[in-house]
């Protein structure tokens, strides 16, 4: 019983991870209706940056995560403006295909620069194991609960609540009424990237906070796919949960059935659901007219 | 000036080439490709048949891309099939290897059913997703099944020959090669002017328009898999036979990129645009060594160290470029060049 509530828990905190990567995803899909291939590499930019500036003398963790999303969103911004915005109009597979371009790009800058060997990143919270009951967790994993309950709780808001949320949701419904109603469509398109980017760069570091820093990042956009898919491509708050239950299904069937089936078992997963439902679990279906 | 001749018959329509110059143009074409071998070195042949081996797997790619419109970022995978198959069929079996290499473009057919099934409820982004997640299991499945695959270990491969021929040596791999690439060139030729090319295209630009013109989706669709994946595992087994050694590192995500990449600087869904992406993309590091080896030891150590970055970062630049600034492709700029020497002086 012990083992299997150490298998559902670790699988939880690497079910975060595969959350905030597919809420990232998500609300590109559901503003602009295209995935975002790079935001794994995003996210690996975002914690190289990151290890940058936490690595200045003096810096403390409220200032290093200030930082931190200041630069995510000029980086967010940034990719929109000069690679995504010129593609407006274009078919979705050239549209697609420059994310993959860019995610090649950054992951090839980024290694050129900082190197390819794991670095360990400075531990602000420090390294003591914090006990709740029977459970044991890291600082990083806690930051990392934590994280994904803010991010999604505060998503579900941002689409009830704000006007922009509600413009985003009219955009992703479909782009020339919302053109006609008065939203500014481009504006929308560069806010869904920054909230994006935001979202990769509280992943990346959770993980740079649990494991290291290591190229291997760019390796969770990813491995964030399945928990993307099961949620739902245009169900943000869905990624959340597929997150979570991708990262226990992995984590079960790597202790239960055997080696090597933890790296694919959300793949398998997913092949499996999507033959069954083809919009993911809280997708909406697109209904489609000649 | 040249005016489009004007067909009145059907046979004149569907012919492979309607005008005799094209053919004497391609029969020069591939004089000057076989009298290759007296004017390259070892270096430049194997490249010359790297190309013609990726040409392959790419014609099959554009096939389903380019002309089916179906994205698959899993052709590492079908690649990886062949080639272990080829491998598997050939030392463990003894099948002889002409007949492995078609043998192996026709396992990787059949796993491309494993994608090519939910294909038929998935559409674009849904399904350049699970096509990602086969090559991850296809990775797993070749590393874990040690008993068939020799795992991590990798597997040498026979040399092809053919009813006693050996084409053992660079020279002759080479001709093999060629033929090859014709043989399949011909193939897609046929398949776009027939009936399911015509289909595919419909299903590209719109398939529920042309479900409803009587195009039988499920049907083309896993037939565009089904011979996406032959082109990809005979391009597999190919390499095989070239490297005689294979491992699954040699098949990495990237291949699909690569591969990507390839299509979209030829120009999707055109057949010469295929080759012409091909040879662009590999002969690409080979300029930039040049380029970096003038630019003196600096760079040339940054090349060799970090010969995959560099790599990539190519590949995804030469990939925005191309979308940005000419998203026909290297047939586009064929076919602008061509209209500029052939309406010449009228020419804009």
């Amino acid at each position: 019983m012990n083992y299997f509530m150490n298998l559902v828990m670790s699988g939880l905190v690497i079910g975060t991870l595969y959350g905030m990567v597919a809420m990232g995803f998500a609300i590109i899909y559901r503003a602009t209706g295209m995935v975002n291939f790079a935001q794994g590499e995003v996210m690996m930019l975002i914690a190289y940056m990151s290890y940058t500036f936490a690595t200045i003398p003096g810096m403390a963790f409220i200032p290093l995560l200030a930082c931190v999303l200041a630069a995510s969103i000029v980086l967010g911004l940034l990719i929109e403006w000069a690679f995504i915005r010129p593609m407006l109009g274009e078919s979705m597979f050239s549209r697609v295909m420059v994310t993959i371009g860019l995610a090649v790009v950054i992951r090839s800058t980024v290694i050129l620069i900082w190197g390819v060997e794991p670095t360990a990143f400075p531990r602000p919270f420090g390294n003591a194991v914090i006990r709740f009951g029977d459970m044991a967790l890291y600082p990083g994993q806690i930051f990392s609960l934590v994280s994904l309950a803010v991010l999604s709780l505060a998503m579900w808001l941002f689409f009830r609540r704000s006007r922009v949320g509600i413009a985003m949701r009219a955009t992703s419904n479909n782009e020339t009424t919302a053109l006609l109603m008065g939203i500014n469509v481009r504006r929308i398109s560069a806010i869904a990237w920054a909230i994006s980017a935001v979202f990769a760069a509280f992943s990346g570091l959770a993980f740079c906070l649990m494991f290291s820093l290591e190229p291997e990042i760019s390796q969770m956009g990813l491995r964030g796919f399945p928990a993307t898919i099961l949620g739902g491509l245009d169900s943000v708050v869905g990624g959340a949960f597929g997150g979570l239950i991708i990262g226990v299904v992995e984590n079960l069937a790597g202790g239960y059935l055997g080696r090597g089936l933890k790296e694919i078992a959300g793949f398998v997963l997913i092949i499996i659901v999507l033959m069954v439902k083809p919009y993911g679990l809280f997708g909406q279906r697109e209904i489609e007219r000649v | 000036m040249r005016s489009r001749t004007y067909q009145n018959s059907y046979a004149g329509l569907v012919a492979l080439s309607n005008q005799p110059h094209a053919w004497v143009w391609t029969g020069i074409g591939i004089l000057i490709l076989a009298l290759m071998p007296t004017l390259f070195g070892s270096f430049g042949l194997n490249m010359l048949t790297a190309i013609f081996v990726a040409s392959i797997g790419v014609l099959g790619l554009n096939l389903l891309s380019g002309v089916a419109g179906q994205i698959s970022l899993g052709h590492a995978g079908f690649l990886l099939i062949g080639a272990y198959a080829q491998a598997i069929l050939t030392t463990d079996y003894k099948v002889p290897t002409l007949i492995a290499i078609f043998l192996s473009g026709l396992v990787a057919a059949i796993a491309s059913l494993v994608v090519g099934i939910p294909s038929l409820r998935l559409k674009g982004l849904y399904l350049a997703i699970t096509t990602l997640a086969f090559t991850f299991i296809v990775r797993h499945i070749v590393l874990f099944a040690e008993g068939i695959t020799r795992g991590s270990a990798g597997m040498p491969v026979d040399a092809l020959s053919v009813f006693g021929f050996s084409f053992k040596g660079d020279v002759r791999f080479y001709y093999a090669a060629l033929a090859m690439l014709m043989l399949f060139i011909i193939m897609t030729l046929n398949l776009m002017r027939s009936r399911i090319g015509r289909a595919w295209l419909a299903l590209r630009d719109h398939d529920i328009a042309a479900r409803a013109m009587g195009i039988d989706l499920m049907r083309y669709k896993l037939l565009a898999f089904m011979v996406s994946a032959f082109y990809t595992g005979v391009a597999g087994a190919m390499v095989a036979l070239q490297t005689r050694f294979i491992n699954v590192d040699t098949f990495s995500i990237l291949i699909s990129i690569e591969a990507l990449a390839m299509v979209i600087v030829g120009g999707m869904g055109r057949i010469h645009g295929a080759i012409l992406g091909t040879a662009l993309i590999i002969f690409l590091p080979e300029l930039l060594n040049l380029g970096f080896a003038a630019a003196g030891d600096n760079f040339k150590t940054l090349m060799a160290d970090r010969i995959y970055e560099v790599k990539g970062m190519m590949y995804g630049i030469v990939i925005l470029l191309f979308l940005r600034l000419e998203p026909e492709g290297m047939a586009g700029i064929w076919r602008k060049s061509k209209r500029f020497w052939v309406q010449w002086p009228l020419s804009q």
